[in-house]
């Protein structure tokens, strides 16, 4: 509707406004004047009423004063000339008796923002920062920061910014903190305002006084202030110790993060800091507000990157409601993930098995991962979960399942057997293409167990010619090719059909050009073609990815109270759906920062010890996996479930961010399995190639 | 800080726009509108979206979008907080936070906005003091102003603004002093199969309503403050009293505020007031299922259980329900799934129960999970937590005032929880 009859509005505005009966009634003028701002909200191009407007603003009525100053300052920068003719007015007001028609009119002066309106604004400005009303004072303040903002290049006024640092001192808190965050853009290009000790002082006495806005601000400029002695450190925190536990969550939010930062030699006591917050973060969690509950959750992932088990025995404070929207429930799965351990796992599972089946496509995916990822630590319980949930045949549900399953098997290949197992007959579900994907990479990869192997690829072979996704023909061919390799009697037919499809009917050149090096990989016989198809089976890295040793605060304390950390599950989330898992995951994170820094010839020291342990009691190796990690030792291999003797390569390393060296143990556990109720837990490197050996390095 | 803010109604119309620097032109919010397309339900749409030049930080609250736009880096929740504060405030004044009355009161809502920022930086957001700059519309003024040509803005400065007690306006007067305080308490709850409780947790709000002249200091104490773990006060408590002595003692501000929320989650302090007995079958033949349910008073601590509503989202596949209710009455909505029984005041003497089948979709399979129930309640005159207010007492003062105290339990997200898949 404006969008249509905007032309006749106007025309019909500008009737009104330059009626003089109407100027001189007050109150149709004003209401005329109001249908003008309304048609502008709802986006009718109102600027050709400038001049008319200018005229109105010649008036002792507030509120129409306060009208005509909203339009003008939206279309000033389309009539900068005429905009001139408003500066007289707005001049004329900054001297009135009353301090709201002062500062309104000064602020409105600013607002107008055109770089020819300078030279007249400078004036009013700089008596403004004089005037002996605070609410004068703090418009003006801020008006510095604006006309600096306008013309960023020209040289800034010494004197006013010194006058803008006496300002500092002003009694009223609001001009102060104006002050603050005026300085802050002026001062941009040399890093802000000068934090020095006296107005650090100045500025944390005075914090009480602020509103939480202002806290929020001089607690973000402080984390600029380096003190200068521990004593002064300690004061200074336990000044702040109030504002740690605020029930403001940003003013706690603001508080930790200064805090982090004055504490960046001080681990022990960020950490502290870290446990203190967590009563004040958990309430923002259970808050009203649902983005605040979320922008909490997204913090305490942080927390737990440092202190994994600091909300450990509040994991049901992370169980989803019916009714909370879907950001919320995907990340509440992501820390009840990083919160899984012996005693709530079977309550975390179940409850986890309930959202697989929400209404949200997404949602239930994301569960779905989440068990696959508890997966790793508890590889039993998971797996009858995951398999149960084939049974729904939901496509969404058995899609996600499949590629969890993928990932899992990637990381726990003991776990194969069990899904190899149930894969027989879900190919019927799968509809999307990242599930089939996921489930030709699992025949191609551990084709000779599932005995309808070959019947499946033939299903998918015989509808290639109507397949639409380019990643489903490519994993279908490496597939057919792997199967091959382990069963070619049955196979050889439908792969012969399938490359000639692909080489001579297919028209996209990916997947011509994979079926045209196949056939020539074949050409080279069989050994050559095995050598480049059979790859891993597994990461590399193993069983390293599990549980994830403890950050230190300092890796996260510059990311903590930005919008960083509610940025980075939409990363995460995106990996989940990706290809086939050698592709994709052969850059092994955690080893990134070892591979530059681990160099033989700085190994100093060669301790080498052996351990043998009476007897232990009988477990299983995935609660031997578990109970380890969480005494931060991590697993790199270990040989398959039942073979004799059963080994386990191990490593820990200790985790002092500040240290200039640390140690990195490596170790083999064996078991021979002589006798079923003994074991033997060799650290050492004295018989049969067991061995523990420590590295010194340089990092 | 904050460059801009837009508002959006239910279906993706922007009706306002304010910018406290540069104007930044509409088209930024495609990319909101992009993802709320994306999200099909608008509570689905995340509070932050990045875009090439900006982050748009979004609330959703009665069904309206307050979407700002930033162009550095902030602190989120300063934001949120922040962007909830301005509905807030139009709350205050205008009774709802809705489209129509926004529109309806375009001007106060542009001076409000103009007062709570300046330069993107939070400027004036307690309410006492945007009420004496701005005063609230009612319609006593409405028409008086129609007759004199009076306006709505205070033409005197905030006198507020520069007390010692900024969010209490100097100089009130009233001929009947009163304060009044409601205790409201609501239960979230989740509970089993077999009934035991798996999650509860008791959230409170103490809401206030002080209408008291000059300037009072008063004392509020209760008779177990050691049940409450944790808590957040309005500015005005003096929190280092709480700290040493458990009493809430405060400078009021005028008129109705919140004056504490908190928490009760020790389980074992979390009593569940009603009981449910519920038997929800589905056959394997037939297509049809068999649905019981009857609720009991619990732990109730005498007082009468009133408002009592039990809804059930069905499975997909149930088409209709033919139920018969000994007490109240249900609706069965066909587009939703969801049955709602409203049962009303509980009579312990005659259980209420619903029972009857359902009928199924014609040769889908079988559910296969059971659906849960969530339960709305209502206890008058009854904090379920046990916390009692002992004495209010004032200082400062000479007169008597009224006082009262209302206690009120409501349920959360009362849900219990049937899962039998698998």
């Amino acid at each position: 509707m404006p969008y249509l009859g905007g032309e006749e509005t106007v025309r019909e505005l500008r009737r009104a406004l330059s009626n003089p009966n109407v100027q001189s009634d007050q109150l149709r003028y004003r209401n005329t004047i109001l249908k003008v701002i309304r048609a502008m909200s709802q986006g009718v191009d109102m600027s050709g009423l400038f001049s008319e407007m200018v005229k109105a603003c010649a008036t002792v009525d507030v509120v129409q004063k306060k009208l005509v100053y909203v339009f003008l300052c939206s279309y000033a920068a389309l009539n900068p000339e005429l905009s001139l003719l408003v500066i007289n007015t707005l001049r004329k007001d900054c001297q009135d008796p009353n301090p709201m028609v002062r500062s309104l009119a000064l602020r409105n002066m600013t607002n107008l923002r055109l770089p020819s309106l300078v030279e007249y604004v400078e004036q009013p400005l700089a008596a403004g920062l004089r005037d002996r009303a605070a609410c004068v004072r703090r418009v003006a303040v801020l008006g510095w920061a604006k006309l600096h903002n306008l013309q960023a290049s020209s040289e800034i006024d010494a004197a006013v910014v010194n006058e803008l640092y006496s300002l500092l001192r002003d009694p009223d808190p609001v001009v102060m903190v104006n002050c603050l965050r005026a300085l802050e853009e002026i001062l941009k290009d040399e890093g802000g305002v000068a934090i020095n000790k006296p107005i650090t002082h100045h500025l944390l006495n005075r914090l009480k006084e602020c509103d939480i806005w202002g806290q929020c601000q001089v607690l973000r400029v402080l984390q600029r202030y380096r003190p200068q002695s521990e004593d002064e450190l300690f004061d200074i925190l336990s000044l702040l110790d109030a504002s740690l536990v605020s029930p403001h969550p940003p003013i706690m939010a603001a508080t930790l993060s200064l805090f982090l930062s004055l504490c960046s030699g001080q681990p022990a006591v960020s950490l502290a800091a870290l446990e203190r917050v967590r009563g004040p973060l958990l309430a923002a969690c259970g808050s009203g507000s649902r983005e605040m509950r979320f922008t909490a959750l997204c913090h305490i992932q942080l927390l737990l990157r440092s202190i994994p088990g600091l909300m450990g025995a509040h994991y049901k404070r992370f169980f989803c409601g019916y009714a909370e929207p879907a950001y919320i429930k995907q990340r509440k799965m992501q820390v009840l993930v990083e919160l899984v351990n012996d005693e709530n796992v079977a309550m975390l599972l179940d409850e986890l098995k309930g959202y697989c089946t929400d209404v949200n496509a997404e949602t239930a995916q994301a569960a779905i991962t989440a068990i696959g990822r508890i997966g790793r630590s508890y590889s039993d319980r998971c797996l009858e979960i995951l398999t149960g949930l084939l049974g729904l045949k939901q496509d969404h549900i058995t899609s996600a399942v499949v590629q969890t399953m993928r990932d899992l098997v990637w990381v726990c290949p003991q776990c194969s057997d069990t899904v190899c197992f149930a894969l027989e007959g879900c190919e019927e579900t799968l509809q999307d293409s990242q599930g089939r994907q996921a489930l030709l990479w699992l025949l191609g990869v551990y084709g000779e167990r599932v005995s309808s192997a070959p019947y499946t690829l033939e299903v998918f072979i015989d509808g290639v010619r109507s397949e639409a996704s380019l990643g489903v023909k490519m994993e279908l061919l490496t597939a057919t090719m792997r199967l091959f390799l382990c069963r070619p009697a049955e196979t050889q037919d439908m792969l012969g059909r399938l490359l000639h499809y692909c080489i001579e009917e297919e028209t996209d050149m990916c997947v011509r050009d994979q079926a045209l090096l196949y056939y020539r990989l074949l050409h080279c016989g069989i050994e050559e073609t095995r050598k480049v198809l059979q790859g891993r089976r597994s990461d590399p890295s193993l069983g390293v990815l599990i549980g994830r040793p403890a950050e230190p605060v300092s890796q996260w304390a510059r990311s903590f109270n930005t919008l960083e950390p509610l940025r980075q599950g939409s990363i995460e989330t995106e990996s989940v759906s990706r290809g086939s898992p050698e592709h994709t995951m052969f850059d092994p994170k955690p080893n990134a920062d070892l591979s530059n820094t681990l160099d033989c010839s700085r190994i100093e020291k060669v301790h080498s010890e052996c351990v043998r342990c009476p007897t232990i009691p009988r477990c299983s190796p995935q609660s031997l996996q578990a109970a380890m990690q969480l005494v931060n030792i991590q697993t790199l291999a270990f040989t398959p479930p039942q073979t004799l003797p059963w080994r386990v390569y191990l490593y820990t390393h200790t985790c002092l961010d500040d240290a200039p060296h640390s140690t990195l143990i490596l170790g083999e556990l064996l078991y021979t399995g002589e006798e079923p109720q003994k074991a033997e837990v060799h650290k050492g490197s004295a018989d049969g190639g067991v061995g523990a050996e420590g590295i010194e390095d340089d990092m | 800080m904050i460059h801009s803010l837009f508002l959006i109604n239910h279906s993706g119309d922007i009706f306002l726009e304010k910018h406290w620097k540069s104007v930044i032109s509409r088209s930024v919010c495609d990319y909101f509108f992009e993802v709320k397309e994306k999200a099909v339900d608008p509570e689905n749409v995340p509070p932050v979206l990045q875009t090439p030049h900006h982050y748009l930080i979004s609330i959703y609250r009665g069904k309206l979008f307050f979407l700002s736009v930033v162009q550095t880096e902030v602190p989120p929740l300063f934001v949120i907080e922040f962007l909830h504060r301005v509905a807030d405030t139009f709350q205050d004044y205008f009774g709802e936070c809705s489209e129509g009355v926004i529109k309806d009161n375009l001007v106060t809502v542009y001076e409000l906005l103009e007062e709570m920022l300046d330069n993107g930086f939070p400027l004036a957001t307690e309410s006492n003091v945007l009420k004496e700059m701005i005063r609230p519309p009612n319609i006593l003024r409405s028409v008086v102003n129609t007759l004199t040509g009076g306006s709505n803005v205070g033409d005197t400065l905030p006198t507020g603004q520069l007390s010692n007690v900024p969010w209490r306006r100097a100089g009130v007067k009233y001929t009947n002093n009163e304060a009044y305080f409601d205790v409201v308490e609501e239960i979230d709850a989740i509970l089993d199969k077999s009934g035991t409780t798996v999650f509860a947790e008791i959230q409170g709000v103490v809401e206030a309503c002080v209408r008291l002249t000059g300037m009072p200091d008063l004392t509020l104490s209760f008779m177990n403050p050691r049940l409450l773990d944790d808590m957040s006060f309005h500015p005005c408590v003096r929190f280092k009293r709480w700290e040493s002595e458990r009493v809430l003692s405060f400078i009021p501000p005028d008129g109705n505020f919140t004056l504490m929320t908190y928490h009760v989650s020790s389980q074992n302090l979390v009593a569940i007031p009603v009981y449910v007995k519920q038997n929800i079958n589905f056959f394997e033949t037939g297509s049809c299922g068999r649905l019981d349910i009857t609720i009991g008073p619990k732990q109730n601590m005498g007082k009468t259980v009133e408002g009592l509503m039990v809804t059930i989202h069905m499975p997909k596949v149930v088409l209709s329900a033919n139920l018969t209710a000994t007490q109240g009455n249900y609706t069965y909505d066909l587009t939703t799934k969801v049955l709602v029984w409203d049962i009303g005041k509980l009579n312990p003497q005659k259980l209420p129960n619903l029972r009857g089948s359902l009928s199924m979709q014609a040769g889908a399979p079988k559910p296969e999970e059971n659906p849960s129930l969530n339960i709305d309640l209502k206890i008058q005159q009854l904090a379920i937590s046990g916390l009692k207010v002992s004495r209010l007492d004032m200082y400062g003062e000479k007169y008597k005032p009224f006082k009262g105290v209302k206690y009120l339990t409501k349920a959360g997200k009362f849900q219990r929880l049937s899962l039998s898949f698998l």
